[in-house]
């Protein structure tokens, strides 16, 4: 097991690389100057040559390259050129929105997904089958931004001044104080990584909220967020639904199942103790790979429900040539993409042994 | 958004070479077996119908400024859907999906839109396809060395979450339709390198392979007359299925403002540039919206149900 | 002298001073305890310091600017020596560039950027979160030498949705909004829970073209916007009235001159060409056009009081530069700064939609900024003309010479058309009904702290988009400002609501007989939320940071300083000018 995650973590060395040299090459080919963008109608030739040895935009592209390297490896990302910030503050802030929007919509797919893919196996070819699956159809159909703009309209302007309106753009209602975690237990003197963890942490306002026990911030902020995790989980959900569905149903015909059936066992019991179980396998491995497909989705739901995620800022930076931003961001949207590649496969291959040996 | 597709696409069927003809219409009528792929085929035909009618079906071209074109006392900016039979009074003229911010008529638009989205769809895959392919079987029949470059480069593309790169890709090389389509083909490439590489791979050792090479077939005569014909059906497959997604991410491109620039009628430049009318005037959005998913639920359905045809293992 | 300056002013400069820039090893007492423990010495500690030691050279090549000297005469009065009068200098000095900086935070604050996060202002609300993407938390200042605010908090939020901003008014998530977009007036008037208050238009929207016959970067290497001619017959071929009819809201009318008319000056001279597409087509035929030709509509998708629907007004440009004119344009839409950008840097061909609205009112906000002298390439030459004509008008103090130098302005800009004056677009504020005092100011610059909440001790504004920075010498983009007019004041203060300069953190400011020194007295009492009290050092320390390209905190955030270049004329120690 240990040498299938280490041979699993030394492959994913090179592709990093190549991810810091893709985003490195596009960054640096993006057209209009940096230096111009940066001091816009002071951008002489002069001033631009000094802007340039300043950033080491003059030095051959291998020799940024490395130099690049070098900073990312000791986490220094540089500075925002718009904002005159560094890059690493700027992802610490807007990270921690995304990763709790992308944590909730994943949850949310998962257990209505799971749950309507076990009912429709188990009624197969009854209304409910049929209903469910054409719905996942037409899920997994609709854009997200398609989506996301019908459900605001219709939980804030529709259903306005009703007990189930929700808010359709923000993260929290104005005013409202939310302790940060450090606040809430007493720890602003802590210093150091946990204190950034702890602030990092912070920054998810369901979840900082519900594990300090804020339950008004909390009720508050969850209700900000259930459309836009709506918007971006449905076609995960449509997906692990069918998934679940066609994988349960394949197990359903298996040998052992057929023997436990013939010992007299109801459906019931056989698809939720035997079936279910082996079922599930294929269906972990498609949530792991809704990742992918969650980050793409942030930037649009995010643009449409005003959450300042790195979806969104991403977009900005790409937009107002910010370069470094641009790849800080892009590197560590691709750390953590390929982290949780690397999660997925390992549990995979720590739940089917054969996928180790191979 | 093609991620759920390469773990469901099968690993190429077992095929008999010798009566390909066969073969041919047997997937054909097998395929047509399936009820996903029959709705899936009757939206696309429909589909195909308003983009080749569409001068004749939209009663206004898609940037016609109507003021121009009718009596203009009756013409409103953002006027709602106005339909006799439903109630819309005689008097008004009959704008099935209602007018927009720029006096265009949003029906007009949206059958035009679906010129631009087939279109879209078909060559965007097309593109990644074809050098998906050529990837694939380089990196697979070639192996060693050359395999593991190519397909450390398609990891790296992979490792990024398709909009992302693809909002990258545009902002290098400009905003248009035909980058749009540029990037979101090239966002797809690996799935097919990967799908291709498979094939190559399985059919490498085979009977019917290694015989032509004892015969002294060349290396490329083996890849393109044995081994291409056989990789066929799981890259359709997956093709199929990837034209809904290609459809999508354009449509986002352009919903960002990154791809077909207004006020061509496309459907998610259309949401886009609407998206402040969401509130007051809701028939922008909804109209192409739905246009939007249609096109891409017929897409969808008819990979599914090729997908359970050609890969009797997936038996739902 | 930069060093003896900064000695200078650790030594003497108070409270608040902790360490100067050249870490001499002076004082090392920290902000806070500054701030909360040692009140402000004055007697015998004050040493008034003048920027630069002797006066700059009015004449010297390559300066343009119109200060000579900034000095601090005692405690208490500061001095402006001019190189000419400025008539606008009271308008001037009102603007949010120009608030009052403690000089201590400046030394402090400004190479580490934090000035541009925590501003430390006079103002009636002191910054306490910033809340990146999401939202700007402000606290009543306690100390506020004028009539402090009757609630607790302002809350600053932003979404680039018009439709986004209705829907959180409406559900009385938010006190007041900016801007809703035009097709909403009617719906959001009716609503009896909301009052809307329209905003007259202290704007222009116009397009723009860049008169260069090559254009960095773009292949046309014969750009018809070139020719005199094009550019006129394009002023003629485009319906004012009907983009005006069909995209703006209310209160909103069509463009005479430049400048909107309620500006002093500003109608002077013939008024803008009629619509005549018959005369507009023969003229580009005659300009060797007869077939039209293809270009580019460049905008920004950001909606502002004098463009309230950037894409549907392209769209509609398009179509009629189509029709009238048989001109084929594709519109390229970019992202906002970098479309700034592009305009600042005469980079964009064909045609490019922007506006401008006041900062303050007066004929040389709107046409020195944009084709004065100091000007940048947007439209590319300049011409000599208005530039002249203009020079005149700013310089000016008899009301008849202006108004002769402004006709002049005004008719050579009609002749050269470097751009058409489209709009003065109306807009407006909503804001719930309960909130009283609440307003639109025609310079967008609306004031929180003469509002009151109703019964809540927080009010929440809602505006397009997120500030870039809070030290407002170099930000140039009205969301920013609006942000740092709640938190900071300069000498003079525009009227709430309106556009007149009024005392403010100077009690007044006098102009001597020729007009070329102006002598300002700072009003009492006044502390800097840091608890810093106001002197005439950091009058002087405020300008010179922004003046002296070479002064050690001309730093800020992009380092451009538009502002001070453009109302000012130029920089001190700038290089000379290329080749």
């Amino acid at each position: 097991m240990l040498r299938f995650v280490l041979r699993r973590l030394l492959l994913s060395i090179p592709v990093l690389l190549g991810v810091v040299m893709l985003v490195f090459l596009l960054a640096r080919v993006i057209p209009s100057d940096p230096c111009q963008a940066a001091l816009q109608e002071r951008a002489t030739p002069q001033i631009c040559a000094a802007f340039n040895a300043r950033f080491g935009l003059d030095q051959p592209l291998p020799v940024q390259f490395v130099a690049y390297l070098g900073q990312v490896l000791t986490l220094d990302l540089g500075d925002s050129i718009r904002y005159n910030r560094p890059v690493a503050d700027i992802i610490f802030e807007r990270l921690p929105l995304t990763m709790e929007l992308t944590v909730l919509a994943l949850v949310f797919a998962s257990v209505f997904g799971m749950l309507l893919g076990l009912l429709s196996a188990a009624r197969r070819n009854s209304p409910l089958d049929v209903g469910t699956m054409v719905l996942a159809n037409i899920g997994i159909s609709t854009p997200v931004f398609v989506l996301g703009l019908v459900l605001a309209w219709l939980f804030a302007v529709v259903l306005r001044d009703t007990p189930i309106a929700l808010p359709p753009s923000g993260r929290l209602s104005s005013g409202l104080a939310l302790q940060t975690i450090p606040e809430a237990w007493g720890l602003t003197g802590m210093e150091g990584p946990l204190r950034a963890v702890l602030d990092f942490v912070s920054n998810m306002y369901v979840i900082s909220s519900l594990i300090t026990g804020q339950w008004t911030a909390f009720l508050d902020a969850l209700s900000h967020m259930i459309l836009p995790m709506v918007a971006l989980g449905t076609i995960p959900l449509a997906i692990i639904a069918r998934m679940t569905r066609s994988s349960l149903l394949d197990v359903m015909g298996l040998d052992y199942i057929r023997t436990a059936r013939a010992k007299g066992l109801s459906s019931r019991v056989v698809m939720l103790r035997h079936a279910l179980r082996n079922a599930l396998l294929p269906v972990v491995t498609i949530i792991g790979l809704q990742l992918g497909l969650l980050l793409s989705g942030a930037v649009l739901t995010e643009t449409i429900f005003n959450l300042a995620g790195m979806g969104r800022t991403i977009t900005e930076a790409i937009q107002g040539r910010d370069y470094l931003v641009v790849q800080g961001l892009t590197v560590v949207i691709a750390i953590v993409y390929l982290a949780v590649n690397l999660v997925v496969d390992v549990s995979y291959g720590f739940l089917d042994p054969r996928i180790r040996l191979r | 958004m093609s991620e759920h597709v390469p773990a469901a696409v099968a690993p190429p069927r077992e095929m008999d070479r010798e009566r390909p003809a066969n073969i041919w219409r047997d997937t054909a009528s097998g395929i047509l077996r399936q009820r996903s792929a029959q709705a899936g085929l009757v939206i696309l035909g429909f589909l195909l119908f308003l983009a080749v009618f569409a001068n004749v079906i939209a009663p206004f071209g898609p940037t016609d400024d109507i003021r121009y074109l009718v009596p203009p006392e009756h013409v409103n900016r953002l006027t709602p859907p106005c339909v006799h039979l439903l109630g819309c009074p005689a008097s008004m003229p009959e704008h099935l999906f209602g007018i927009d911010g720029n006096f265009f008529d949003v029906f007009s638009r949206v059958v035009h839109g679906s010129r631009i989205s087939l279109f879209v769809g078909f060559v965007t895959v097309g593109f990644a396809i074809v050098l998906g392919t050529l990837i694939g079987a380089v990196a697979g029949y070639a192996g060693g060395w050359v395999d593991n470059l190519f397909m450390r480069l398609m990891d790296v593309v992979l490792a990024f979450p398709a909009l992302i790169l693809a909002i990258a890709i545009v902002t290098v090389i400009g905003q248009g339709l035909f980058q749009a389509q540029i990037a979101i083909g090239i966002v797809a490439i690996p799935v097919y390198a990967r799908v291709m590489r498979a094939s190559v791979l399985s059919m490498k050792e085979r009977d019917f392979v290694t015989a032509s090479r004892a015969l002294g077939e060349s290396g490329r005569g083996i890849l393109f007359r044995r081994i291409l014909p056989n990789a066929l059906t799981p890259l359709i497959v997956q093709g199929t299925l990837g034209i809904g997604s290609a459809v999508l991410e354009v449509a986002a491109l352009s919903f960002l403002g990154l791809g077909v620039q207004p006020p061509t009628a496309e459907w998610g430049s259309m949401i886009g540039t609407n998206r402040n009318f969401v509130f007051s005037a809701p028939h922008l959005i909804i109209f192409p919206g739905i246009a939007l998913s249609l096109t891409v639920l017929g897409f969808n359905l008819l990979g599914d149900g090729m997908r359970d045809a050609l890969d009797p293992r997936l038996n739902r | 002298m930069v060093v003896a300056l900064g000695l200078v002013v650790a030594a003497c400069g108070g409270g608040g001073v902790s360490a100067s820039p050249s870490g001499s090893g002076t004082t090392t007492a920290s902000q806070s305890e500054v701030a909360s423990e040692q009140p402000f010495q004055s007697e015998g500690t004050f040493s008034p310091i003048s920027y630069p030691d002797q006066p700059a050279d009015c004449s010297a090549d390559g300066y343009t600017g119109e200060f000579s000297q900034i000095r601090a005469v005692d405690e208490k009065t500061v001095e402006f020596e001019l190189c000419a009068p400025d008539v606008a200098f009271l308008q001037k000095i009102a603007f949010s560039a120009f608030q009052i900086q403690d000089t201590a935070t400046l030394e402090n604050d400004m190479e580490n950027h934090r000035v541009l996060a925590r501003p430390n202002g006079t103002g009636p609300f002191m910054i306490t979160e910033w809340q990146r993407g999401d939202h700007i938390t402000m606290e009543a200042n306690p100390n506020y030498w004028g009539d402090a605010p009757s609630y607790k908090t302002l809350i600053f939020r932003w979404s680039t949705d018009s439709a986004q901003r209705r829907v959180e008014i409406q559900g009385g998530r938010v006190d007041g909004i900016d801007n809703p977009g035009p097709d909403d007036f009617a719906a959001l008037e009716s609503d009896s829970a909301l009052t809307l208050f329209e905003r007259e238009g202290l704007n222009t929207f116009y397009i723009g073209f860049n008169n260069n016959p090559t254009i960095d970067g773009f292949d046309n290497t014969a750009n018809p916007f070139a020719k005199e001619a094009v550019r006129q017959a394009v002023a003629m071929g485009i319906d004012r009235q009907q983009i005006v009819d069909g995209f703006y809201p209310r209160g909103s009318e069509v463009a005479s001159h430049f400048t909107p008319c309620a500006i002093a000056f500003a109608c002077v001279g013939e008024d803008w060409y009629e619509f005549a597409p018959d005369k507009a087509k023969q003229m580009l035929t005659d300009a060797g056009y007869p077939d039209g030709f293809s270009t580019t509509i460049h905008l920004r998708d950001v909606v502002r009081g004098y463009l309230p629907n950037p894409t549907q007004v392209a769209t509609e440009i398009q179509t009629q530069l189509r029709e009238n004119l048989n001109i084929d344009a594709t519109i390229d839409v970019q992202e906002s700064g970098t479309f700034i950008d592009n305009a600042n840097a005469g980079a964009l061909d064909g045609i490019h939609m922007l506006g401008w609205g006041a900062d303050y009112p007066d004929q040389t906000n709107f046409l020195d900024f944009h084709f004065g002298a100091g000007a940048s390439d947007q439209f590319g030459d300049k011409f000599s003309d208005i530039t002249d004509a203009l020079k005149i008008g700013a310089t000016s103090t008899a009301d008849a010479d202006r108004e002769a130098a402004y006709t002049d302005a005004n008719n050579a800009i009609k002749q050269h058309v470097p751009m058409i004056p489209i709009a003065h677009g109306g807009s407006a504020t909503v804001f719930q009904a309960d909130v009283s005092g609440a307003h639109a100011s025609p310079l967008s610059n609306e004031l929180f702290s003469v509002m009151t909440p109703g019964d809540r001790d927080q009010l929440v504004w809602m505006q397009n988009a997120e500030p870039i920075g809070l030290y407002c010498a170099d930000e140039t983009d009205g969301e920013s400002l609006r942000a740092c007019e709640q938190i900071g004041e300069s000498l003079y203060a525009y009227k709430v609501g309106g556009t007149a300069a009024e005392p403010s953190l100077a009690t007044e400011c006098t102009a001597n007989g020729d007009g070329t020194v102006w002598s300002c007295t700072l009003r009492d009492g006044v502390t800097f939320h840091n608890g810093a009290a106001l002197d005439a050092n950091d009058v002087v320390e405020t300008y010179a940071v922004q003046w002296d390209l070479d002064h050690p905190l001309h730093i800020g955030r992009t380092g451009d300083f538009a502002y001070f270049s453009a109302l000012f004329g130029g920089f001190l120690n700038q290089p000379p000018p290329e080749g």
